[in-house]
């Protein structure tokens, strides 16, 4: 069942900006998908069609198989939920608790789901000792999970995503991304995030589209993708750090390399194949103290 | 300036911040008119001392107090000083500043007195009130008592997005102020004005970011409120009690003077 299908979308802004020309999206339930696209390449033009917050010049955007505009807006936002990239425009209570519970009282639910929403909520993203917190104590990361999690009290089955790891240090990164891993895999819910960020897709992506001035210009998993090093430089990405270290050895100094490793796993493997046996002392990580 | 708004001290846990908003409000407001509608100086004062008192219990940062102080202290000196030059007849003494004489007047300065005592009971009322409420609980209460819905739910906003603007100012100031900005009078002048243009700005594009972050969570056009549980016993006892008490004071205030 498809959870997302655009087709043939366009979008041109009012002072005549064309930031999408006949983009085709398509999302099946339970995947994660990552948008992959330079500042300005139509990927958060793309989210505000996706929920609603714009309307298409032209082409169709479908979600669970309803077109968007016949679904009422309790409907779509029971469907599509999207965390903004800078918390700060998402948590406008003033605690963490009034802040989860705001969407469930909107759908004018009992106070006891409410309430049981709101757990279940932060437990998810492992925020439940922050539910009394005032907001603008928080800090950052806090700030990113609790807006996660207001989103989610909606329990939308689709989960997007706007630089979900912009302004996190690596271990928040790290933390966010396995959440949504979680989310996804566990929950079952479908996540699409839009992304500049390339170093963890890989671990985490089904698939990826890549967006370049308001056009898709490939779609696949991530080894298909990333392999196409003139698409990617076409977009102004570049490819993941560990990959770009592979690619120069296999280009500059001939290092037999197949493929191309996305991920540091990936790659270890394939230079353990290539290191002589004799240089490798197997168990050295137990024997240290 | 963030000392000024700091709410830190209403999430702490102590036998004020548990006390039910309601009553805190109820009594923080029979206060206020006793205090207001006060003919001597002896009430408001006592509010005074009691709300000082329980913020020093309370460990309240006398850095904290002072600063929530500071205008009305200063309003309390310009009234009684003008109240004791411009009001009465019974003189006290005389300024004589050049060739202008001053004189200073007895009725004048009970007046000055009486008022300055009534800015500082009923601004100490509200400032303890303020130390052991957070906002949202207020708002709560408020909503409770039928307080319209809008009025609260931008008060709510604005008490959120201050936090968020003051951040915002502090940091384009600093910007400001690292590239010289407010070297010479005219230069922070022009950048002062540039940061008030930023500032508005800024508010108008988080309004809109806010509204549309909103609208995806099924708002309508009016912000529901949390209900609050009924009133405990104990919180039933506190707040009539209190109110009892400010009440009683009040009319004793009104026997001794009537």
């Amino acid at each position: 069942m498809r959870a997302i299908d655009v087709t043939g979308v366009r979008f041109t802004y009012d002072d005549g900006t064309e930031a999408l020309c006949g983009v085709d999206f398509h999302v099946s339930e339970g995947e994660f998908v990552a948008v992959l696209g330079s500042n300005g390449s139509g990927k958060t033009t793309l989210i505000g069609l996706l929920v609603g917050l714009l309307k298409a010049k032209a082409g169709q955007v479908c979600i669970g198989g309803r077109e968007i505009g016949s679904l009422s807006t309790e409907e779509l936002y029971q469907r599509v939920g999207l965390v903004f990239q800078n918390p700060t425009d998402q948590l406008f209570a003033a605690t963490v608790e009034e802040d989860v519970a705001f969407g469930p009282r909107n759908l004018n639910l009992a106070e006891d789901e409410i309430q049981a929403r709101v757990t279940e909520a932060l437990a998810a993203v492992a925020a439940l000792p922050l539910r009394s917190r005032a907001i603008h104590h928080l800090s950052f990361g806090e700030q990113k999970r609790v807006s996660l999690a207001g989103v989610m009290a909606m329990r939308p089955s689709v989960l997007i995503l706007d630089e979900p790891t912009a302004g996190l240090d690596p271990a928040g990164e790290g933390q966010m991304m396995q959440l949504l891993k979680k989310l996804n895999r566990e929950e079952g819910m479908t996540v699409i995030l839009a992304t500049h960020s390339v170093d963890m897709l890989p671990l985490f992506a089904n698939r990826i589209y890549v967006l370049s001035h308001g056009r898709v210009l490939q779609e696949g998993p991530s080894e298909e993708i990333f392999c196409h090093q003139e698409m990617i430089d076409r977009a102004k990405l570049r490819l993941p750090y560990v990959s770009r270290l592979m690619y120069e050895m296999k280009r500059h100094d001939g290092v037999p390399i197949d493929g191309l490793p996305l991920t540091i796993g990936e790659a270890r493997a394939q230079l353990l194949e290539l290191i002589p046996k004799g240089l490798i002392l197997p168990g050295l990580e137990e024997q240290r103290p | 300036m963030f000392d000024l708004f700091s709410d830190i001290f209403t999430y702490r846990d102590n036998a004020l911040t548990r006390i039910d908003p309601r009553a805190k409000l109820v009594i923080a407001l029979a206060a206020l008119i006793a205090v207001v509608t006060a003919e001597r100086i002896v009430l408001p004062l006592s509010v005074f001392a009691i709300s000082l008192a329980a913020v020093a219990v309370l460990r309240i940062p006398a850095k904290l107090v002072a600063v929530r102080l500071a205008a009305p202290l200063s309003l309390v000196a310009v009234l009684v000083v003008i109240q004791m030059f411009v009001t009465g007849t019974t003189p006290l003494f005389t300024l004589a500043l050049g060739e202008w004489q001053l004189a200073a007047k007895a009725e004048g300065l009970r007046q000055g007195a009486l008022l300055g005592a009534r800015v500082l009971g009923a601004v100490s009322a509200v400032f303890l009130l303020s130390v052991v409420t957070p906002a949202h609980r207020i708002f709560q209460a408020l909503r409770w008592f039928r307080i319209s819905r809008n009025w609260l739910e931008i008060a709510i906003l604005m008490y959120r997005y201050i936090f968020v603007l003051m951040e915002r100012v502090s940091d384009l100031a600093a910007a400001q102020r690292l590239r010289l900005g407010y070297r010479l009078r005219g230069r922070a002048l022009r950048s002062f004005t540039a940061l008030v243009g930023a500032t508005i700005i800024h508010s108008l594009e988080q309004s809109q970011r806010t509204h549309e972050a909103m609208r995806l969570r099924g708002y309508r056009g009016t912000m529901p409120f949390g209900p609050l549980p009924p009133l405990v016993r104990r919180d039933r006892l506190i707040l009539t009690l209190s109110v009892t008490v400010i009440v009683s004071a009040r009319l004793l205030e009104w026997g001794v003077t009537g």
